[in-house]
């Protein structure tokens, strides 16, 4: 694909670089699965995209991804409701995500929802979807028409498409969509969680100016690191890196204020940033207690420090004035 | 409209004055528009009306039975009791008032309470179905109860020491690690024992069970405070939380010195939990104990608990690298750890804190029966898990359990017991340690760069004999084995939220 036209010595070391990006799909995913089983949240689909936990995962871990979760789900849900579902998503970097399903099961499913992954990702979910029934039953549910168009990095229905593709190249994103009928007219939400700070900040800057670009209307949610320039987030980029794991668009993680700048001087509109203890404290209180109450945390700062470096950030441009700046915790 | 009302007849129904025909009349007008509210399963409207019926007719048992059905459903089970209990006063052959008393106690946990109702709602009734099945189900519940409580305490007394055949534990020959010289502990098992640890291999089960078994011995022995004099001449070091982060300890004794007679140690709790290494940091510490059991002193942390080694990572390690059963037996040792040390009756010593109410003495420390797990408040919870804070007065805890105490609590706690100052820990510090309260709240944390993530320094607190303020030595983290990350529920490596 685009790695032919790479030099094959550098190809080996971005594949190996790639190679670690590509193994946080799996320790987002079991993270998940094991809160899941804790009881923090509901999804009945994760089971089916990756194992069980080895061990237990920290409480503050647990909390963290909670919040994740259900912060960038009422971000999602406010943009299907501003659009009346008359939209797409996006989601960029999907990983094993099971959003597509649970919209399904709320009757909230936008007019089309695409994946986007590494090829790698995309096959092994595909060979998920079309090997257990509850995952492909709904998708053949909501497809009409023709058979629905599988090879071994694409998955193509009326409702539901996955895409093998290297987001650093944008005009190859932007074609094979389009082969899946992505439609840049109808309002777009992108999302993007834990994605582009594995890219350098040229990369992810090119990726947001496509996407302001090419969609009149459209919304942006980037969950991802922030305010790493102090201790905490030193050591957290130390630990990675002896993981082989680089965070190459840190930079832009810098301050609340980096994240909000990247995103208008990429051709945005409006811009917010807030950290996610401060998403925690805006979430419905009555389900916190809950989670609170499934583990007890034995102290706070580990948590807040850990919410303090992780934020979520959306953009919005609308040229239909249909509101979407007004999206809001 | 209820205000116009009292304005008129110049205050509400009560105990004086009954309801006049038009307020009876309004109110069974309200109870009718809540009652269609709770067919809706709008409850809070529901309870809305009801409350406003009650205010104009406050005689009325239904009212209250009603409101308390709502109340139920609203999980509002407090309050839901309350109102059935005034139900059933004002009207006593009121049948569904027993009824909804009997499922708020239901909800409540109050079995035996609920039981007496459902027996009072059968006695009225004896040919209603439903009411001996409930009371049935009740009965089967209190029953139930009362066996798990009998073998409670009947498991309590029995120590998994007693299923323990350690005798006929055999060491195969490959074994090449440390071993108890005859059954005990000696300097040069310690030291061999370090270094096999430091290279990250496992201690024959049967001398970790030998450990254990002798070490929950000597601690049991100990009072729940410990009182040790420190001569003029003499020094000890005082470690705060350790956290499984093994090489962080040893360098502590590369630092410091190896513990000895001359040179005595006290572990202010917390050994286990969120590091990778705690099982070699918490036998190392055992094994000093017995080596030295009067110049070395381990006190109990908030993590030397079930609880907390359930979800923090100890319970994990332990059944990874031996069984379940030996952590079973850590368990128990765990609940024989001292609470508290005094050192020439001036300096106290505790993980967490002081107390959520004035007027505790040294003498009710030493009366506290610690070998359990710590109760959800009281003095030895408290122990355990309070924390200081900079204003007068105690606030509600961050954490959700105990307290947090000011100045003014530490000041008089002092004075009343003719103290200098408290050595706790618990909390982590970027400096690894902490002076408040005017002097007389030390904090001590010993655990640098905590979960590999805080960056802090950890410190350690000399007390001479001669002057028993404290003198602090900071220390920064050191390298140690990358084991796989998230190993053990910690987050030693952590990757965060990928």
């Amino acid at each position: 694909m685009a790695a032919a036209a790479r030099d094959p010595v550098s190809a080996t070391g971005l594949d190996e670089a790639d190679e670690a990006v590509r193994g946080t799909c799996e320790d987002a995913s079991v993270c998940k699965r094991f809160a899941v089983s804790v009881g923090y949240w509901k999804d009945p689909y994760i089971q089916y995209f990756v194992r069980q936990a080895k061990e237990r995962k920290a409480p503050e871990i647990n909390r963290g991804y909670y919040a994740r979760v259900h912060g960038v789900s009422y971000l999602i849900k406010a943009f299907l409701k501003k659009t009346e579902c008359n939209c797409q998503i996006v989601n960029l970097g999907a990983g094993m995500d099971t959003l597509f399903w649970r919209l399904k099961d709320e009757n909230l499913l936008p007019r089309k929802y695409f994946e986007v992954d590494f090829p790698m990702i995309v096959a092994r979910k595909i060979h998920n979807i079309k090997s257990k029934p509850p995952l492909s039953k709904p998708i053949m549910e909501s497809h009409s028409g023709d058979s629905l168009l599988i090879d071994s990095h694409s998955l193509d229905s009326s409702r539901y498409s996955i895409v093998g593709a290297d987001l650093r190249f944008s005009s190859d994103l932007e074609e094979k969509l389009k082969k899946h009928n992505l439609d840049i007219h109808l309002p777009t939400l992108l999302v993007a969680e834990c994605v582009l700070v594995y890219m350098t900040p040229q990369q992810s800057s090119n990726l947001l100016k496509w996407a302001a670009s090419t969609f009149p209307v459209a919304m942006f949610i980037n969950y991802e690191q922030v305010n790493m320039t102090d201790r905490f987030g030193q050591i957290m980029i130390e630990n990675l890196q002896r993981r082989q794991c680089n965070l190459a668009g840190v930079e832009v993680c810098r301050s609340l204020d980096s994240q909000r700048e990247r995103l208008l001087l990429n051709g945005w509109e409006t811009a917010r940033a807030i950290d996610m203890m401060k998403v925690y404290s805006f979430l419905p209180q009555a389900d916190v207690k809950r989670i609170e109450g499934l583990e007890f945390l034995d102290e706070k700062e580990l948590f807040e420090q850990l919410m303090q470096h992780y934020c979520i950030c959306w953009a919005s441009k609308d040229s239909s004035n249909l509101g979407l700046a007004n999206i809001t915790f | 409209m209820a205000e116009g009302e009292r304005a008129e007849s110049g205050g509400g129904p009560g105990p004086g004055r009954p309801p006049s025909p038009a307020e009876v009349e309004r109110a069974e007008a309200l109870k009718t528009r809540a009652n269609e509210f709770f067919k809706g399963k709008d409850y809070e409207n529901a309870v809305k009306y009801y409350s406003s019926a009650i205010e104009l007719n406050p005689t009325n048992a239904i009212y209250y039975g009603n409101r308390s059905l709502a109340y139920l459903r609203t999980e509002c089970y407090g309050y839901a009791l309350a109102d059935a209990t005034r139900a059933v006063e004002l009207d006593k052959k009121y049948v569904k008032g027993y009824y909804r008393r009997a499922a708020s106690n239901m909800a409540l946990g109050k079995f035996k309470a609920a039981l007496r109702d459902y027996e009072t709602v059968v006695k009225v009734r004896p040919n209603d179905k439903d009411a001996k099945l409930k009371y049935q189900e009740c009965h089967k519940i209190v029953k139930q109860k009362a066996f798990e409580r009998a073998i409670a305490s009947d498991e309590h007394k029995r120590s998994v020491v007693d299923s323990l055949d350690i005798e006929s534990m055999t060491i195969e020959d490959e074994y090449s690690g440390p071993k108890l010289d005859g059954g005990k502990v000696t300097l040069a098992f310690m030291k061999d024992l370090m270094q096999w640890y430091k290279e990250q291999k496992k201690l024959h089960r049967k001398c970790a069970y030998q450990i254990l078994v002798q070490v929950k011995e000597v601690l049991a022995k100990l009072p729940t405070l410990v009182e040790t004099t420190l001569k003029e001449t003499e020094k000890v070091t005082v470690c705060g939380d350790t956290h499984g982060q093994y090489y962080d300890l040893l360098n502590i004794f590369e630092l410091n010195g190896l513990p000895s007679e001359s040179n005595p140690y006290i572990f202010n709790g917390d050994f286990v939990d969120r590091g990778s290494f705690s099982v070699e940091v918490i036998l190392t510490l055992f094994g000093f104990k017995l080596l030295y059991p009067d110049h070395f002193h381990l006190l109990r942390g908030n993590h030397e608990t079930d609880n907390m080694n359930q979800i923090y990572g100890f319970e994990g390690e332990v059944k990874a690298k031996y069984t379940a059963q030996m952590f079973a037996l850590f368990s128990e040792v765990f609940e024989w750890l001292p609470l508290a040390q005094c050192i020439n009756g001036k300096v106290l010593i505790m993980h967490g804190g002081l107390f959520s109410e004035d007027g505790v003495t040294l003498d009710d420390i030493r009366k506290i029966e610690r070998n359990r797990q710590p109760p959800d408040s009281g003095p030895m919870c408290d122990l355990l898990w309070s924390d200081p804070q900079p204003q007068n007065g105690r606030s509600v805890s961050k954490r959700g359990v105990s307290c947090q105490f000011g100045p003014d609590v530490t000041k008089s706690f002092l004075e009343r017991n003719r103290l200098d100052y408290i050595i706790r820990s618990h909390e982590v510090k970027p400096e690894g340690y902490e002076v408040a309260h005017d002097g007389k709240c030390v904090t001590v944390f010993s655990a640098p760069n905590y979960c590999d993530q805080m960056g802090n320094k950890g410190s350690y607190i000399h007390l001479r004999g001669s002057d028993l303020r404290p003198d602090f030595h900071q220390f920064t983290a050191v390298p140690h084995p990358n084991v796989k990350p998230m190993m053990y529920a910690n987050t030693l490596l952590q990757l965060g939220m990928m």
